[in-house]
């Protein structure tokens, strides 16, 4: 009983895997980097531009889209996907 | 030791109290908090009784692992049929008050009868007595704690209370404590109202004997540093909960204009990086080392000044998307009204919307609002609805009754707009893009519930083995899994596996926060299992844990069933399921909940569960978790 009570748990052995300094972007949900402090950043994967708040130091988290551009490629993926159906 | 709290019953139209000890065995069925406030429930209300009569019973507890050296063990339990749907009502909230219950020297109160004119309860060091409540009739959530300390001449006790808005019965009105800790959903401060019990004050200073307790403080060092390591912990330690709106809304998944988007754009006043501008510190529960509790002043307009604390990501969706405005004063007003009042914040945000499409619409006219032009966008008409339903004025009486009979008395089509499962509204997130999330809301069991199933880290496109490793412990699952939240397949058991998490922390009384609900590396079954043998000396394995999450489970799902439930209750209203969404990434833009596919979800999710075609637990199922003979009556 004592032995099971002090090995790793699950919840640690997965929490080795956790990475700092990075994000998900929220429409390809690759890793993305962004540059410390930065204000926006353009995902390299899939062109999605987010902003980017730092609520600690070299911790960055999106705080929403750059409006106009993801409107803007939601919109053509959205119109490319209606030809496509055509 | 800790478990030997005890069980206290209080008969409001007779004044008798009574109180006795918690067997063992029914512990280890149950744990305490809400596991066994189920099996009281299932004990002791009749079925088909009137949530607002004398006969339904309100059942207040603190979990298992409250007031010991566990972190975060803050949790109250509330319970009873609940005014709004019928079913399953069960309220949770943090603060201080079920530590000092527990300390006080009790586990769990059953509240019966119906007292003649206001009181409320006054516990210490084992004794219970009922006190006139005329004085705090009327007053509001904070008003009535500082009369009731000033009246007792004790700074240190901690208050559970109803504000105006359980007085009036306001079918989703809250129990809180403290500024902002609140019991929500399904109306259990009008349950309270109903009884004329207006509060429930403690003061304890019994101790509660920690069986082993050099290891349970070492262990729990280890908890600590799982938990504060967290990203999420540590993001929303510095901008409270509504730090999840920056994902969410980023990709599509905020329920805005009622039902009419699911973006809600250039809404950068409102985020949490501006809300975080009036915040002056962070506040914990009882026990936490998070500390996700934002403290604000409103800095202008006629509550300039006012101190409130939160608002809550609920409340951040529920004053601004929902009925589209974008102020963030509006937002900080809006939260301190509904504390004060004691109102449900989910539940009116979402009513108010609905209210404001159905007047867009035509369905509701300038008569109806008695003049109030109830647009979206309109903040002062979101302000005034506040007030109106609280107060049970004009429309706003008609909403208090919550949406299902409101929109039975507006007629004109208006259920057609109206969003929610089981009479009860659900969160501003939108779950048209997201099948997991959707079957949760569509099953919950005490209606759309965020809080009870939702497998909120399906959002975040985690490797599937990872996935795998969270999900297949401490039962064996190798069916399928996936990681994009778009997939049907997989998600049943995710659900199924969320249910009984959350069910456990509930009957510990730990924070959701700090197991897996916003982020994967959180604690849960295998820590549970050591926290409980350290702290309390009961030797449970994680998988003991988590039959007595599913026992408890089942028995809500055994009231409901009592109550009317069918497999129709499970159901999502016909806009996810016709409406397409139009904002959004890619992914989360164009789509709706394929109907076919989600009856599918359902069917898996029943299998899982061991229940019928139709959602009825097989005798077998109820055989294997020894509440076969069910109501039995132990307590």
């Amino acid at each position: 009983m004592e032995q099971e009570k002090t090995s790793a748990t699950t919840a640690e052995i997965t929490a080795k895997g956790r990475t700092t300094g990075a994000v998900r972007c929220m429409n390809c949900m690759e890793r993305i980097r962004p540059p410390l402090g930065a204000k926006t950043f353009k995902c390299p994967h899939c062109s999605f531009e987010w902003r980017i708040s730092w609520p600690l130091p070299k911790f960055p988290r999106i705080r929403g889209p750059v409006w106009d551009v993801n409107r803007r490629l939601t919109e053509e993926a959205m119109s490319k996907k209606g030809k496509g159906k055509k | 030791m800790a478990l030997d709290r005890k069980i206290a019953y209080i008969n409001l139209t007779t004044g008798e109290i009574e109180t006795k000890p918690i067997p063992i065995s029914i512990r280890k069925k149950f744990l305490g908090g809400r596991g066994l406030d189920m099996y009281l429930m299932y004990n002791h209300i009749k079925p088909g009784i009137d949530p607002l009569g004398p006969d339904n019973v309100a059942f207040v507890s603190a979990g298992v692992l409250v007031g010991t050296l566990a972190s975060a063990t803050a949790r109250t339990h509330i319970a009873g049929k609940s005014p709004l749907t019928g079913f399953v009502g069960s309220a949770n909230m943090g603060g201080f008050f079920a530590p000092e219950m527990r300390w006080a020297g009790f586990d769990h109160l059953v509240i019966k009868g119906k007292a003649e004119k206001p009181v409320y309860l006054w516990i210490r060091n084992g004794e219970i007595e009922i006190r006139d409540a005329e004085n705090i009739w009327g007053k509001t959530v904070t008003e009535t704690q500082e009369i009731i300390r000033e009246e007792l001449d004790d700074r240190d006790i901690k208050i559970l209370t109803i504000g105006p808005a359980g007085e009036k019965l306001v079918r989703f009105a809250n129990v809180m404590t403290e500024i902002k800790n609140a019991g929500g959903r399904s109306g259990m401060g009008a349950l309270l109202g109903s009884k004329n019990l207006k509060a429930i004050a403690v003061r304890g200073t019994m101790d509660l004997k920690i069986e082993r307790p050099a290891e349970a403080l070492e262990y729990n060092k280890r908890v600590i540093t799982q938990v504060i390591s967290a990203k999420v912990s540590q993001t929303q330690g510095r901008l409270g909960t509504p730090f999840i709106w920056g994902a969410t809304n980023s990709w599509g998944g905020i329920r805005t204009r009622n039902f009419q988007a699911n973006q809600f754009e250039y809404c950068d006043d409102i985020e949490p990086e501006s809300i975080d501008e009036h915040a002056i510190g962070m506040a914990g529960c009882f026990g936490c080392q998070v500390h996700c509790r934002a403290k604000y002043i409103i800095p202008d307009g006629p509550y300039k000044g006012v101190y409130d604390e939160g608002p809550e990501y609920t409340a951040q969706g529920a004053l601004t998307a929902e009925p589209g405005c974008k102020n963030l004063v509006n937002l900080l007003v809006g939260n301190h009204l509904l504390n004060m009042y004691g109102l449900d914040i989910l539940e009116t945000g979402s009513l108010i919307a609905w209210a404001m499409e159905l007047y867009e619409k035509g369905i509701l006219s300038d008569k109806d609002t008695d003049g109030l032009e109830l647009r979206f966008g309109n903040d002062e008409a979101l302000i005034e609805m506040i007030h109106r339903i609280a107060r049970r004025e004009g429309l706003g009486d008609i909403l208090a009754e919550g949406g299902l009979r409101a929109a039975e008395k507006i007629g004109k089509g208006s259920i057609k707009y109206l969003i929610h499962v089981k009479g009860m509204s659900n969160l501003h997130s939108d779950e048209r893009p997201t099948p997991a999330l959707a079957l949760g809301i569509a099953t919950g069991s005490r209606g759309s519930d965020h809080l009870r199933s939702r497998p909120a880290i399906d959002l975040y496109g985690l490797p599937e083995p990872v996935l795998r490793r969270i999900y297949s412990q401490p039962v064996a699952y190798d069916g399928p899994i996936s990681s994009h939240w778009r997939d049907y397949e997989g998600k049943p058991w995710e659900v199924r596996w969320q249910e009984l998490c959350y069910e456990a922390v509930d009957c510990l009384g730990i924070c959701k926060y700090h197991t897996i609900f916003l982020g994967p590396n959180f604690p849960n079954f295998e820590e549970w299992s050591r926290l409980l043998y350290y702290n309390t000396g009961l030797e449970m394995s994680p998988l003991d844990i988590w039959n007595v999450a599913d026992r408890a489970y089942t028995m809500e799902r055994l009231f409901n069933i009592r109550e009317g439930l069918t497999r129709k209750d499970d159901w999502l209203v016909d806009r996810y399921f016709d409406e397409p969404t139009t904002r959004g990434v890619p992914a989360a833009c164009g789509v709706t909940i394929d109907r076919e596919k989600f009856a599918k979800m359902i069917d898996e999710y029943y299998e899982h569960h061991g229940w019928d075609e139709n959602g009825v637990p097989h005798p077998e199922t109820l055989k294997k978790l020894d509440i076969d003979k069910e109501p039995s009556h132990m307590l």
